[in-house]
């Protein structure tokens, strides 16, 4: 009887905060996102904008943009989108995951926030700490069956906990593929996503340490990677190639962009609004994965048949499960792992 | 340790320079302001402005020369809009460099979007010149004596501020114009015009800083590119307090440790990178503090002036 009596107040409680915190299905009539960048990065920011976009138009509800907004004080703009009439305000960027929560206890409009699951209150705040590992682990066997010199470089210009992940993934996607390979591992500076001249130089000495693949993770500063890859030789007097992540710059390319971890966003932020719909926002995270094409390998005229062959033989391990590959978030667990694989 | 080899020695005495280099030229800038009584706040915005500036000009022309000087143009034109505010008008300096800063950052994300965004172009190698015999020498020699002309300039321009403050009339103007206005005034000099040139120079030389960033830096222009050098700038120039040799090893310094952090990254050194990224600015604000502590800021520094007030 006692158990009985707990189980109904356990319920009736879970289900009032449910609905105190969240908004209604009817409810549901325009999503926000905002960016520090541009959305026309060929990164993080744009994947942001265009998912949203693509999932709003999916849903049927309205999407708002509020982008180039920088690294500072976001909680006006969040206050304004509140306003404006946002069921959902997604804060991509990592620096506005302590205001986004503040303005959605304020407002008590949701947020999602990312790298900051601990932040998650159903109903109110979801986190979305993407990972494209799966794809870094392939970007990371690429690499190995690419390189001449034996050296590669993860060049990156900060180290949340997304990056950490696919730096690790890609050490051990090397590693599978070519058990001596040398790993160098630099990060440009403690937030440096925009900082091209940074990333120019870093990578340049990452290629005089002997790496001829470079895996860059930055926003505006993978365009000084891409700079720095296009302008210098390798140490064999050769090309250097570069493996760039979550967007394609193809367009952009003069002959050095070898690949690209492409994520999409869009399933993500479509489930957040299903979940807003279903009153179940905020109880869980949200993944990308190679399985749905949320993560993919970005193929280019550079990547010979055989070899991308291959690659998709090792997707349909991992996707299977024959190769784990595990996210690891924390920096040092990425420092602890590259060293080791430098050191062999 | 195989790893040291000369190509890798190399590229970071060479990144140590660039990197130093639109430091240099920014604290040098912020140091003229505030040895005429000008806390120039506003030299991120001019750097940046000067960084779009200088790139438009040298995509545009295809010359990186005729790029620095649209860069310089672009930072004194940030510029008079502070000596317009700040001087003339008497405007606070902190509110309105901070002004002139976000103005900046907003604009030239603006105007990056509606040219490059979908093009992202970049920018050739700048041609060197390199000095005979030295730029042979292993390691310093291409880091060092290979360089492009404005490096060569901009460390010229440390023993010329140093002359002109010591050894001219403009120089003395500067000086009275931080330190006491008014008898500077009574003598029968202009202050405001004084603090104006002052203002200007400091636009100058930080868009140049900034365009040298973008063309020879990183050979591209990104939003927000600058990324808080102008503020380093300040910083460097604070500490040296007065001493464009003191601003000249800060922002040496500070790139050799920007080379030294990646070095102990890329060896594998495994301590947390927040550590390692730290060592640029301990490093600097140790040297500067532990040896830079006899001089002072100039007396009216941040205090706008107006005739007659005392």
């Amino acid at each position: 009887m006692r158990l009985l009596t707990r189980s109904i107040l356990g319920s009736v409680f879970a289900v009032s905060i449910a609905l105190c915190g969240s908004v209604h299905a009817a409810d549901v009539k325009a999503v926000a996102i905002l960016t520090p960048e541009q959305g026309t990065d060929f990164g993080w920011n744009q994947q942001g904008v265009t998912a949203l976009k693509e999932a709003a138009a999916k849903e049927g509800v309205k999407a708002l943009v509020a982008e180039n907004l920088g690294y500072g004080d976001v909680r006006p703009t969040l206050r304004e989108m509140a306003e404006d009439g946002a069921s959902l305000i997604i804060a991509h960027a990592s620096g506005y995951n302590t205001a986004a929560p503040e303005i959605a206890e304020e407002t008590k409009v949701p947020v999602a926030v990312t790298d900051k699951p601990e932040a998650m209150k159903p109903g109110l705040v979801a986190d979305y700490t993407m990972s494209g590992h799966q794809g870094a682990y392939l970007a990371g066997r690429l690499a190995a069956k690419m390189t001449r010199t034996g050296t590669v470089g993860i060049v990156v210009s900060g180290e949340p906990p997304g990056w950490n992940s696919q730096s690790a993934a890609f050490a051990q996607g090397a590693k599978a593929e070519k058990p001596g390979i040398t790993i160098r591992y630099a990060v440009i500076g403690p937030a440096a996503y925009s900082d091209a001249a940074g990333g120019k130089r870093v990578t340049e000495a990452v290629i005089a340490a002997g790496a001829d693949v470079i895996f860059g993770q930055g926003n505006g500063s993978s365009f000084g990677m891409l700079e720095a890859v296009e302008t210098t030789k390798a140490a064999d007097g050769g090309k250097v190639w570069f493996i760039d992540v979550i967007g394609d710059k193809s367009s952009l390319d003069k002959g050095n962009l070898l690949s690209s971890v492409l994520w999409n966003l869009t399933p993500v932020f479509t489930a957040m609004i299903d979940d807003l719909k279903a009153n179940t926002f905020g109880t869980h995270g949200y993944a990308i994965k190679l399985a749905d094409n949320s993560v993919g390998l970005l193929k280019t005229s550079h990547i010979p048949d055989k070899v991308w062959a291959e690659l998709q033989a090792l997707r349909e391990e991992v996707i299977s499960g024959k190769i784990k590959v595990e996210p690891q978030f924390d920096a040092s667990a990425v420092h602890a792992l590259v060293t080791a694989v430098a050191a062999k | 340790m195989s790893l040291f080899t000369e190509p890798f020695l190399t590229a970071l005495v060479l990144g140590a320079v660039t990197a130093g280099l639109p430091l240099l030229l920014a604290g040098l800038g912020e140091q003229m302001s505030e040895r005429a009584g000008v806390l120039n706040v506003g030299i991120e915005g001019m750097m940046l402005a000067g960084a779009y500036g200088g790139f438009l000009v040298a995509y545009r022309s295809g010359s990186i020369p005729l790029g620095l000087f649209g860069g310089a143009t672009c930072g004194g034109l940030v510029a008079a809009l502070m000596a317009l505010f700040c001087v003339r008008l008497a405007l606070s300096q902190i509110v309105v460099g901070i002004a002139l800063t976000l103005a900046a950052e907003g604009l030239t994300a603006l105007l990056h979007h509606v040219q490059f965004s979908q093009t992202y172009p970049r920018l050739p190698a700048a041609a060197t010149l390199p000095i005979p015999l030295l730029s042979a020498m292993p390691v310093v020699g291409p880091a060092l004596f290979d360089r492009p002309l404005i490096v060569y300039l901009a460390l010229a321009c440390v023993p010329a501020l140093s002359r002109l403050y010591r050894e001219t009339h403009f120089g003395l103007a500067l000086q009275a114009a931080g330190d006491a206005p008014a008898a500077l005034d009574a003598a029968g000099v202009d202050v405001l015009r004084t603090r104006m040139a002052a203002v200007l120079a400091t636009g100058v030389l930080a868009g140049t800083g900034g365009a040298f960033m973008a063309e020879i830096g990183a050979g591209l222009f990104v939003p927000f590119m600058t990324n808080g050098a102008g503020f380093i700038g300040i910083v460097l120039a604070m500490l040296a307090r007065g001493r464009p040799l003191w601003v000249l090893w800060g922002a040496l310094l500070f790139g050799m440790c920007l080379s030294l952090a990646t070095a102990l990254q890329v060896v594998g050194v495994d301590i947390p990178s927040d550590v390692i990224q730290m060592i640029p600015f301990a490093a600097v604000m140790a040297v500067l503090v532990a040896f830079g502590r006899r001089a002072s800021l100039p007396a009216a520094l941040g205090v706008p002036y107006r005739r007659g007030e005392r």
